[in-house]
């Protein structure tokens, strides 16, 4: 069983560092984050900023484009082998639906650490002169983690239950952007009693408050369990939507 | 007689104004100081603290107490009141209550953000009243520091994208060969 989990993990993750398909991502995710480093350095307003600031704002860049690739990559889990014509014969197959979504779901993670690798030394290079560079890496993998793959899961679940990949991408993409919209909402508007109640469910904005309480504010590990237990469930349950639904994915 | 006269004035006079400064008093006095680890030249990036007491001068207690630190740019013809969202997680003392005499000593940590020049107050409301107390101002100027280091960013901004556009050139030339000898 892990040997199958292994060689779908292998598959799905050579998509990812050898097919061009991965490699057009990877320089987009280098070129968007370069283009943000850069714009960091030659913008006089936005250079006053202090590095631990320039480094929250890349740690939530990272984790919104891992979401949106997570969601590109579930989407295509089941639905594409469907388009492609392989999911018939991969449900033939003598793989249970465990195995064969433990393999995808692997796939994801790879694809999420080769992003977190790439990120690494752009992290470094606006915030080693700053403050909490290692926390924010710690934070980043700790809390980016489950809600980038949580957002994959999602679309794993859309992408098995529709059999389209347009569909769970559209639907992924949408509940991300809405996830997603502390990032250029401000803090004024988040102080609002629907804004709290929206950062209290959301788990994006959990991980974002995270990062701004650990890498601006030095606050401690134990004051971040309410957002951990938060990241924690979102995991759990697109997890388990995305084991319903592969285990009676649409092929027909 | 005559003495009545002359003192009844002096005497109304006297309650008067006893009664009126005491009216005018505020019942709370407040006092903010510069922390003693404070850096004599702060620079963007460091640690401020301020150090707030409040006490309650009046006669009656003080019920639901909100003390809240406020910041102000004074650079000339930038001078505007500072967001503190980045700057400080500690931005009020709230629910607070306060019995005649009784003092509240509050710290208020404060990271510099940014260069320039500023000056820093307390205020404090309660419940039931409706005066805002202020107290007295501290200024103090932040140096400005290059954050962001252009000669560690840029090598990472370029090299890396040109890593991933080598890696698909590489990817490309192989699998044509690859394809070739096929």
């Amino acid at each position: 069983m892990m040997n199958t989990i292994w060689i779908i993990a292998r598959k799905e993750g050579a998509q990812m560092l050898r097919s061009q398909r991965g490699m057009i991502w990877l320089l987009t995710f280098s070129g968007l984050l370069s283009a943000f480093s850069l714009l960091l350095v030659s913008n006089t307003e936005l250079s006053l900023l202090d590095n631990a600031q320039v480094v929250y704002m890349m740690a939530g860049t990272v984790m919104a484009a891992g979401a949106l690739l997570a969601a590109i990559l579930g989407s295509d889990a089941y639905a594409g082998e469907k388009e492609r014509g392989t999911l018939v014969p991969l449900l033939c197959a003598p793989i249970a639906p465990n195995t064969l979504l433990a393999g995808k779901i692997l796939g994801l993670l790879t694809a999420w650490g080769v992003m977190f690798a790439v990120a690494t030394p752009y992290l470094w290079a606006v915030g080693a002169s700053g403050q909490n560079l290692g926390a924010a890496l710690f934070y980043l993998a700790l809390f980016g983690t489950p809600v980038a793959l949580g957002f994959g899961y999602l679309a794993v679940a859309l992408s098995a239950r529709t059999g389209s990949v347009l569909a769970s991408l559209l639907g992924t993409v949408t509940l991300l952007m809405l996830a997603a919209s502390p990032l250029v909402i401000g803090p004024g508007l988040r102080g609002t009693a629907v804004g709290r109640i929206l950062d209290a469910i959301n788990p994006f904005a959990g991980a974002l408050n995270t990062f701004d309480s650990v890498i601006i504010d030095s606050d401690p590990f134990s004051a971040q369990t309410s957002r951990l237990i938060l990241v924690t469930v979102w995991l759990v349950l697109c997890l388990l939507a995305a084991r319903r639904s592969a285990a009676r994915p649409d092929f027909q | 007689m005559k003495i009545w006269k002359t003192l009844f004035p002096v005497i109304l006079s006297a309650f008067l104004f006893v009664s009126v400064s005491a009216a005018a008093q505020a019942p709370v006095a407040l006092d903010l100081q510069p922390g003693g680890k404070n850096p004599a030249s702060p620079v963007m990036g460091d640690h401020l603290q301020f150090w707030s007491t409040i006490t309650n001068t009046g006669e009656t207690p003080i019920e639901g107490l909100v003390a809240w630190i406020s910041l102000v740019e004074i650079d000339p013809g930038n001078e505007q009141p500072v967001d503190l969202e980045d700057w400080s997680a500690h931005k009020a003392v709230t629910g607070a209550s306060l019995k005649p005499g009784q003092s509240l000593r509050t710290d208020w940590p404060m990271r510099l953000i940014k260069g320039g020049d500023y000056r820093v107050v307390v205020s404090v409301t309660d419940r039931g009243g409706r005066q805002v107390y202020t107290s007295p101002t501290v200024q103090f100027h932040v140096r400005q520091k290059p954050v962001l280091q252009a000669g560690r960013v840029l090598p990472v901004a370029a090299a890396i994208p040109l890593l991933f556009i080598g890696l698909m050139i590489f990817n490309n030339t192989r699998r044509r060969h690859g394809n070739g000898r096929l």
